[in-house]
């Protein structure tokens, strides 16, 4: 047992040994401190209402916005590809570099000669000339006030173009590469769709899977869909935990308000009036039909999913 | 506990080092660390010495069988082995061969149940062989199951201490967490360091100890026969 015990520690040893010295101190890894960004969350109704809306107000809109974005824009950088922004981004050179460029077309042949001649065929495909030069004098500001902060330098800034500056004024068409302003190019390639102002609360209950996010139903159209629906029900009254016997039920409508298919019950349940619950359910979707529902938003309600909740349903 | 948080904070930087990672870890983790590394060195001994036992065993019993079987007389074998320590099957035969002499020394020589008598020493001499061959071997066994469970405890309890110095720190910044964590799994490295040699030994030396004694219950129930045949020629 001796020898044993003496090989063991020996090995043990030589391996502790031989572990200190082949294996050499990890690499210390530093962390570099990463920087918290700020995130916003914004409901993704939001988002696709920005998308979307009318063009008159979409552009009055991007251009209130613009000061507050371009505030927090990043440094100027290295024009990689000033020919390419140049085509959406006449808006802001057009205004204030018309005086200046005009002299020397030189530096960028390609950029100046188009903002110069004429404002409103460069825009091309894009927004509402005539409501771009609107816009156009708040944004052209920023840019000048990255160099000075004042609205004086705007001189100064514009002599140095002149001559020797064609590098400054190359930063500038890619800084608004992520400008707002091509967003509202992009945004008013879209087509008006019918806008919805007044912001509704989408009801978890009622909605629709083809996600149309240009159409949706308005509150008081999903309330009465729902109470329509309500009247047809009898909910299972005298089961046990009755309470609790939600049922979901997804069905499609025809355009005439018909249902179209059979309802399908989405959610299952271990109670045994279960069962008879959700033929309850599908049988109030049946019987409430044809369901007069605005035309114009077939789009919306063509799939629904209701929650036919005991609880709700019954005003407990 | 607020110390070891203290130190894992002001060492941001990760020293994922051998000693570094011990000299860090929580008491309880070093008490785990050093209760596994003791338990390593204790089972490596049994591995060591159970390696020799058995490799000796299996050679003295191939060295008297060939003895046994060379058509020496048993009376001279027992001279000679008689005072000796014995072990395995030597150990066998001679007991048996002292059961048989002893019931032949007296005047009136007991013949009658000598074969039962004869069967039981050599059943106990087996009995006390393969404890010798067996003992310590437990040891392995729990090692084998318990080391893995030690390791794991030390490194939930690593886990714990990075959770800590997440919630001290307010980050989850791989710094802060990685020594913490890198503590633990040391705890499970270890303790499968020191189970899995323990498990396959255990295992090895179980079938060895049941070959032995397959072997020498053979070898028993042989001399047995023999012995019986003589008793019988003699009665």
């Amino acid at each position: 047992m001796r020898a044993g015990l003496i090989a063991s520690l020996a090995g043990h040893s030589v391996i502790l040994v031989w572990g200190l010295i082949a294996l050499p101190d990890a690499e210390s890894f530093s962390v570099p401190q990463v920087e918290s960004l700020p995130v916003d969350l914004i409901p993704v109704e939001e988002f696709t209402q920005l998308r979307l809306g009318e063009r008159t107000a979409e552009i009055r809109d991007v251009a209130a916005l613009q000061p507050s974005e371009t505030e927090a824009e990043e440094p100027p950088q290295p024009a990689d590809k000033p020919g390419e922004s140049n085509v959406q981004q006449p808006t802001p050179p057009t205004p204030s570099p018309a005086p200046t460029p005009a002299p020397e077309p030189e530096p960028v042949p390609v950029a100046e000669p188009e903002p110069a001649t004429e404002p409103e065929p460069a825009p091309a495909p894009e927004p509402v000339p005539a409501e771009t030069a609107e816009p156009a004098p708040a944004p052209e500001p920023e840019p000048q006030q990255e160099a000075a902060p004042e609205p004086q330098p705007i001189v100064t800034s514009a002599t140095p173009k002149s001559k020797p500056k064609p590098p400054q004024r190359a930063p500038e068409p890619p800084k608004d590469d992520f400008d707002s302003t091509q967003i509202a190019a992009l945004l008013n390639k879209v087509e008006p769709a019918e806008q919805e102002g007044n912001a509704s609360q989408q009801d978890a209950a009622l909605g629709s899977r083809q996600g149309a996010q240009n159409v949706r139903m308005s509150q008081s159209e999903l309330d009465a869909l729902r109470g329509q629906v309500a009247q047809c029900w009898n909910p299972p009254v005298g089961a046990v935990g009755a309470e609790d016997l939600k049922v979901r039920v997804r069905f499609n409508l025809s355009q005439n308000g018909e249902v179209a298919g059979s309802p399908e019950v989405l959610n299952s349940n271990g109670n045994p009036a279960f069962g008879a619950a959700s033929s309850s359910a599908v049988r109030a979707v049946m019987r409430c039909q044809p369901y007069s529902l605005p035309i114009a938003k077939y789009e919306a309600w063509q799939e629904v999913i209701i929650n036919f909740d005991p609880r709700e349903m019954l005003g407990g | 506990m607020e110390t070891l948080v203290q130190s894992t904070l002001a060492a941001p930087e990760g020293d994922i080092s051998f000693f570094s990672l011990f000299w860090q870890a929580h008491i309880v983790v070093k008490i785990v660390m050093v209760g596994l590394l003791a338990a390593s060195v204790w089972c490596w001994a049994i591995i060591v010495d159970k390696v020799l036992l058995m490799g000796r065993t299996r050679r003295q019993m191939s060295r008297f069988e060939t003895v046994f079987w060379s058509g020496q007389s048993l009376e001279e074998l027992y001279g000679t082995l008689h005072n000796r320590v014995n072990h395995s099957m030597a150990a066998l035969f001679v007991a048996a061969m002292r059961e048989w002499k002893r019931s032949h020394e007296g005047a009136k020589p007991a013949i009658g149940s000598l074969q039962q008598r004869i069967d039981r020493v050599m059943d106990v001499t087996i009995q006390r062989e393969a404890e010798r061959l067996e003992s310590r071997l437990l040891i392995l066994a729990t090692v084998g199951s318990a080391a893995p469970f030690i390791g794991l405890f030390g490194t939930v309890w690593g886990i714990m201490t990075a959770f800590q110095a997440i919630a001290a720190s307010e980050s989850t910044n791989l710094a802060v967490v990685a020594p913490g964590i890198a503590e633990a799994l040391f705890a499970t490295a270890l303790g499968l360091l020191a189970a899995i040699p323990a498990v396959i030994a255990y295992n090895k030396f179980a079938s060895d100890v049941g070959k032995a004694v397959a072997r020498m219950e053979g070898f028993a129930d042989e001399f047995s026969a023999i012995l019986s045949r003589q008793i019988d020629e003699r009665g």
